[in-house]
């Protein structure tokens, strides 16, 4: 049973603002918190047919998700076994019958096998297995493609999200297809500072006033338990007073099969330690974020239908992006208010709203895996990762 | 002749169109290299042959086999795929 009290004492600090802007605690994040826990790819459907892939960099790792000619879903490390190179240069797209390496031309099969070495006579013979691409763990939930390039504590994603499978069944996940291409975008802050702002719903009255006019008054935030976190709003069926939330209130249709106590929800389920699965009426998606540096992050995701819609409902999402496409730029200036705190001697840290403890939560989560952000003062860069093994009881 | 390369008829078949794929297509010129190298497993792709499509990977309006004439270089007949046909089936 998830415990979603707020406690009556607690503590109201935030992590300490050198977490923001240390390269040797990133070097860390990147080794125990991103490459270690689960990440989304994409959905199935983006790989729809024999020879359609998906590539995917994170924090210097580059993967590949490939569909073979048996119609399996293959991951592997996006690097030639020869020399390194990227075997597929592009984002997304499909290769016909082989992957080819386009520096010497290394020839791997869809399942990741090798075929064959350019100029063959150059080398002993190659197993093809042995000189495959190298796999990685990955696991494949309601359709989404999630991958860890190293083992981690998390469990299984099955497990993880096991709490809300029974909410999150009837949206139906596994049959959706996607609206657009995956969305990018950079933006100049801390990846925390992108968490810190997405983890509590105090702001909305005050940043986001189409969120506000859409379900303001009717949301609530879980806190991160066990990994992930839940946010629910419900919107208001009288429509509300911004274009395109009225006509989005009038016109959100859900397929058949969704019960009717979630006609009108909004759910978010945070992942810790750095994507957002969110569901509406009409559509379920994915953000997530990755530091490319400890000043600058990568926001990434996608947005997936019903593979069959009515001209009502192909409306109706078109609102629901309109609504989220605001809010996002609004966000974005939100976290570069919050990460410039960081950098500021003058701040003396978060003093956290009853409203924001899902912030703490998640803060909690990465101390749990690196207690050197309990270490309040900024200690010395040539010692991070030293003090952190020693507070973690490994040396 | 040997055939090692993979193994079902149906492969076989599939990567036979890849290597006549026409020229010009977009993406033509790896298509019919990585056929070529499929080809060479099964023995009938010599080396030098292999190397004319993996130069021609990237120019897809070039036909690899009329640059391996053009070369000198011995290219394989229809007879050939033939053969390898009747050995799978």
């Amino acid at each position: 049973m998830r415990d979603i009290q707020i406690p009556k004492d607690w503590n109201r600090k935030g992590l300490p603002g050198w977490s923001y802007h240390s390269p040797a605690l990133l070097e860390l994040e990147i080794e125990e918190v991103f490459k270690s826990h689960w990440q989304i790819v994409c959905h199935v459907s983006d790989v729809p047919e024999a020879g359609s892939f998906y590539t995917f960099d994170m924090c210097g790792e580059r993967a590949i998700v490939v569909r073979d000619q048996n119609n399996e879903i293959g991951v592997f490390h996006n690097i030639c076994r020869h020399r390194g190179s990227r075997v597929v240069a592009q984002e997304n797209g499909r290769c016909k019958g082989a992957l080819v390496c386009p520096f010497h031309g290394w020839v791997y099969n869809l399942d990741g096998t090798l075929r064959g070495a350019a100029r063959p006579d150059s080398f002993p013979q190659l197993d093809k297995h042995e000189f495959g691409l190298r796999p990685i763990e990955y696991e494949i939930w309601n359709g989404l493609i999630f991958i860890r390039f190293k083992k981690g504590p998390q469990p299984s994603v099955n497990e993880l999200l096991q709490p809300f499978a029974e909410e999150i069944a009837p949206y139906n996940f596994e049959n959706r297809v996607p609206v657009s291409e995956m969305w990018s975008q950079s933006i100049p802050v801390n990846w925390k500072s992108v968490r810190d702002v997405d983890n509590e719903g105090y702001h909305v009255a005050m940043a986001h006033p189409a969120l506000q006019d859409l379900y303001g008054n009717n949301y609530m935030d879980e806190p991160y338990v066990d990994g992930v976190s839940r946010s629910y709003a419900e919107f208001n069926n009288s429509g509300g007073k911004r274009w395109a939330v009225r006509n989005y209130t009038k016109l959100s249709k859900p397929n058949d099969g969704l019960p009717e106590h979630l006609h009108r929800a909004w759910i978010y389920y945070g992942l810790f330690p750095n994507a957002v699965l969110a569901v509406t009426p009409e559509t379920v998606l994915f953000y997530q974020e990755f530091p490319t540096s400890t000043g600058q992050s990568l926001l990434r995701g996608n947005t997936y239908r019903y593979k069959t819609e009515d001209r009502q409902q192909r409306a109706a999402r078109y609102l629901a992006s309109r609504i989220d496409r605001e809010t996002v730029e609004e966000d974005i200036q939100l976290t570069i208010w919050s990460n410039e705190s960081m950098a500021s001697k003058s701040f003396e840290g978060f003093y956290l709203s009853d409203l924001e403890y899902g912030v703490r939560t998640h803060h909690d989560h990465l101390r749990k895996i690196l207690p050197i952000y309990n270490v309040e003062m900024q200690p010395d860069e040539s010692e991070i990762t030293e003090l952190n093994a020693s507070l973690a009881g490994k040396s | 002749m040997c055939f090692r390369g993979p193994t079902t008829t149906e492969e076989f078949h599939y990567q036979r169109t890849l290597l006549l794929s026409a020229i010009g297509g977009k993406g033509s010129g790896y298509e019919r290299y990585s056929a070529a190298m499929y080809f060479h497993k099964g023995g009938i792709v010599s080396p030098e042959l292999l190397e004319i499509y993996r130069r021609c990977c990237k120019l897809d309006n070039e036909d690899p086999i009329k640059l391996a004439i053009h070369e000198g270089i011995e290219v394989f007949q229809e007879s050939d795929l033939k053969e390898l046909e009747q050995e799978k089936s």
